[in-house]
């Protein structure tokens, strides 16, 4: 039995402990003074910055080994040093988000008694991708090692990979069809899977058996190994030159540093209050092959957050009011949250001192039990959390840039992330091999904008602020499609007087195979999953998903014909319509349908951001340059910013400043005709929710946030006068 | 201690920082008398002359009036107690049909209307944008910020607001926040 303890645990003792010190005093571990940094602060931040060095370069080396392009072309890994509890002290830069998942894997492991059985040894590889112990998805792999010191444990290196394939029911590693775990792929759940600096061969043979792309796996774990012997072999020269006692107390005056910077932070760039916004999500499978009759196949997703900044400088986030966990793969666990606000907060506020554990010590979140953030059925899948919780901390994103534009801070002020899309893929490659793969270009979403400055394009997600979307030649080595189209998708950011960075879609055409499986995941659909702020519109994010099967692009192409790049700008008609011959195909939610072959035409966009102020105050020279440079139409930008834009003799854009002036007055006079004081419209809405008159999906989200959370139903109630006892219930 | 000239601030504000400067703004330590310099640029800004307290959104600030403490528009707009959500004193457009959707949405798929709409809230003297909700028909209109705005001021500003009802007189710098 794991659980039953027959001998003393020092460090199980030791983290509850810590634990139980940072209850009582408020301070990491107890330390309730920085005495090593008070004695020589030169000598504390110097080796704090060389433990990051080492992390920096431990990834880079790693980098090399991969075979994967998602973590040799895009840097999907992160690698890390912990303390012996498993709190972290220095992070590389990279997909920061997995840094306090590993702290709860390693975390888990202490508490379950590993010590004893299967034991924590020096050269012991230990591996996990199973969420609820902790990481964020399947694909998610995280190896530790402990590093031992004159036989002592002194902490722990860890790396963590985004895996591109993890054998799930369907291929990839956002694998949307799954909808409980035993559908989502190969899971490895704190498993010891190698000694003495070696990964042991039984558990290669399991993963070259059970994916359907083992070179990234299996290469990724020889990255990850490598890595954190380097971080390993750094740490005991370091500890050879400051010593052994002076390494025991440093770690932990460093998270301490971390917690106090934090709050100190807080204080310096925000206002103490309460903030509060929501965005939502759209789930659409119904009819869709493969998907399981196990809850409602359409769901509509509200993610409503409150937050509190403490007079302390505390943040406090709750997610009360948030739909129920369900049987998709969108379910997140406290780890994958956690983490969210993690790399978050690394991005945002954590642009100096030192950055580890300390920050997230400085927040609180509160994840009610039976929701997608803290699901009480551990058989639930997470293979795509991403899709709300990337959303969910886009909102987290925008309440922290109303404390920056309150305390003028307004360069820091975002309006923060979006989902941005997956495509996965598998079947039988270009060279005539089974294959799988994730298409990880999605790491360039469009950012939203700044409170100064537009968003930026194509070059930004969440959950790596280092984000690249990768090569177009190195991603058509990996599957068996080709590239007819990257562009830019005109309004895709949402606008304002600063608009959202834009997205861009890819084109392809599908080469050299009889059978791909094309899968695509985290597209909201029916609602955009994002916002502006200060008078900024979302991003238009629920795109639909255009094929082409059985083209004449060859006859076409042989001929010399246009052929098309991009969906184009009609909605109605897009350019595959207008110049390709075949079975047009236009499909909303996640794109699940039979396998397509060599000749079909593929498309798939990926998401801009919202954008910040008020449209008429955008300025009209950088409007006629976006309009140039395919960022905006000359419809959208008169319709939108009534700026109108010519094309001159030169090819170049101009504003038409008189037809500009009359454009923009026609819609202040639409604002003021067709608007009427929110108490009116209230007035006229309040019959229409009282009498249930929406759609079942939106009823269906009304109940569920009302049964969950009494202060939802609470609010929602007294906002409208309705009975005390009134619901959606049917 | 960083600090900036309340030119460098206004144009950092207003957007007009040349991207470099701005840059090594964003990266540098912060400046810990920002908060006075940033409401001495807004002041100027506008034509009225009670005191801004607060910035609250582009447009919207909180303002002494008196006794009271009001949120009011760049134009002068008022829409009451500032502890009271300003939006249910705007005027609203909603758009939740193909047609007013595709006035911002021209080349795009669109949200369904049934699903979401889109609801902006103007200004009813100025008919600026203020703010922009997108959400589902039936949500209640989300209160986005109540600052604890006596705290602010008495425990991180260390300048309790009874004392200061007048303007201050030119970008004041702020306590630096204890470091710990």
């Amino acid at each position: 039995m794991l659980n039953t303890m027959s001998r003393p645990l020092p460090l199980r003792h030791r983290m509850l402990e810590s634990e139980r010190l940072m209850r009582e005093t408020g301070c990491y571990d107890g330390i309730t003074e920085l005495e090593l940094r008070a004695r020589d602060p030169l000598k504390f931040e110097t080796l704090h910055t060389k433990l990051r060095s080492f992390c920096v370069s431990a990834r880079e080396m790693a980098r090399r080994i991969s075979a994967s392009p998602g973590v040799r072309e895009v840097g999907e890994m992160v690698v890390a040093i912990y303390t012996p509890e498993g709190d972290a002290v220095a992070l590389s830069n990279g997909i920061m988000v997995h840094v306090h998942t590993m702290s709860r894997f390693i975390k888990w492991m202490i508490r379950e008694g590993y010590e004893e059985n299967p034991g924590i040894r020096d050269g012991d590889i230990f591996a996990n991708n199973d969420a609820f112990i902790g990481t964020v998805q399947v694909p998610d792999v995280m190896d530790v090692m402990p590093i031992y010191y004159g036989g002592e444990l002194v902490g722990w290196a860890g790396a963590v990979c985004h895996e591109l394939e993890a054998g799930g029911i369907t291929p990839g590693g956002d694998v949307c069809l799954a909808q409980e775990r035993f559908t989502e792929g190969l899971f490895v759940c704190a498993e010891k899977v190698g000694e003495n600096d070696e990964l042991r061969r039984d558990y290669i043979i399991r993963c070259e058996r059970n994916l359907r792309m083992p070179i990234y796996w299996v290469l990724d774990e020889k990255a990850k190994v490598a890595s954190c012997i380097e971080m390993r072999e750094s740490v005991k020269s370091i500890i050879d030159e400051v010593g052994i006692d002076y390494w025991r107390q440093v770690m932990k005056e460093f998270i301490e540093e971390g917690r106090r910077a934090q709050l100190a932070r807080t204080r310096q760039l925000t206002v103490p209050g309460i903030y509060r916004g929501h965005t939502f999500y759209g789930h659409v499978t119904e009819g869709k092959p493969g998907f399981q009759p196990l809850g409602e196949p359409d769901w509509l997703y509200n993610m409503p957050l409150e937050m509190e900044i403490t007079s302390e400088g505390k943040i406090k986030v709750d997610f009360d009011g948030t739909q129920p966990w369900g049987y998709h793969s969108m379910n997140c666990t406290p780890a994958g949250m956690d983490g969210g606000m993690f790399v978050t907060l690394t991005q945002h506020m954590n642009f100096e001192g030192l950055v580890n554990d300390g920050a997230w010590m400085a927040t609180e979140l509160n994840l009610p039990e039976g929701t997608w953030t803290n699901p009480d059925n551990e058989f639930c899948a997470t293979a795509t959390s991403w899709a709300l919780l990337l959303p969910a901390y886009g909102v987290f994103q925008r309440l922290l840039s109303r404390g920056f534009i309150a305390r003028g801070f307004v360069e820091e002020a975002f309006v923060g992330q979006v989902n941005s899309p997956m495509i996965e893929m598998g079947g039988t490659s270009q060279y005539n091999r089974s294959f799988g793969m994730a298409h990880f270009e999605c790491a360039a979403a469009g950012s939203g904008a700044l409170a100064i400055k537009d968003g930026l394009d194509t070059a930004y997600v969440g959950w790596n602020p280092e984000s690249d979307m990768g090569n177009i030649e190195i991603w058509e080595q990996n599957m068996p499609m080709l590239y007819i189209g990257r562009s830019i998708v005109p309004n895709s950011g949402g606008a304002g007087k600063y608009r959202g960075g834009c997205a861009f879609v890819s084109t392809w055409l599908v080469h050299k195979t009889p059978h791909v499986r094309l899968v695509t995941s985290e597209h909201s659909s029916r609602v955009f999953d994002n916002a502006g702020m200060c008078g900024g519109y979302p991003a238009p994010t629920c795109q639909k998903h255009r094929a082409v099967r059985d083209t004449d692009i060859q006859e076409r192409a042989l001929r010399g014909e246009p052929l098309p790049h991009a969906p184009g700008i009609d909605p109605h008609r897009s350019d595959y319509e207008r110049l390709l011959g075949g079975r047009h195909v236009t499909e909303e939610g996640p794109y699940i349908t039979a396998p397509h072959k060599s000749g079909d035409v593929f498309s798939h966009a990926y998401n801009g951001g919202g954008g910040y102020g008020d449209v008429l105050e955008r300025d009209a020279v950088k409007t006629a340059w976006d309009v140039e440079n395919g960022f905006l139409t000359q419809e959208a930008a008169e319709r939108i910013f009534g700026i109108v834009v010519r094309e001159e003799d030169d090819g170049r854009f101009g504003v038409d400043k008189a037809a500009t002036t009359k454009a923009q007055e026609a819609i202040r006079s639409k604002r003021k005709s067709r608007s009427v004081p929110v108490s009116q419209w209230l007035a006229s809405q309040k019959t229409r929710v009282a009498e249930r008159h929406v759609v079942p999906e939106v009823a269906r989200m009304y109940d569920s946030a009302m049964r969950l959370s009494d202060r939802f139903a609470r609010d929602f109630r007294a906002f409208w006068s309705l009975a005390d006892d009134f619901t959606f219930s049917a | 201690m960083t600090a900036y000239s309340q030119e460098v601030i206004r144009d950092l504000m207003e957007g007009k920082l040349p991207w470099p400067d701005t840059k090594r703004i964003m990266s540098a330590y912060k400046d810990d008398d920002r908060f006075f310099k940033a409401l001495a640029v807004l002041q100027a800004r506008v034509t009225w002359k009670e005191r801004i307290l607060l910035p609250v959104g582009e447009h919207l600030f909180i303002v002494q009036k008196g006794e009271k403490r009001v949120t009011r528009c760049t134009c002068g707009h008022e829409f009451g107690d500032y502890r009271r959500n300003w939006k249910l004193a705007a005027n609203i457009l909603v758009r939740d049909d193909e047609a007013s959707l595709r006035e911002i949405y021209p080349n795009s798929d669109l949200c369904d209307p049934n699903w979401m709409e889109i609801r902006e809230f103007l200004c009813p003297s100025c008919f600026r944008l203020l703010e922009v909700e997108a959400c589902p028909p039936g949500y209640p209109i989300v209160h986005d910020f109540e600052p604890d705005l006596e705290g602010f001021y008495r425990d991180w500003l260390g300048k309790p607001l009874g004392a200061h009802s007048r303007a201050p007189a030119g970008g004041g710098g702020a306590a630096p926040p204890k470091r710990e």
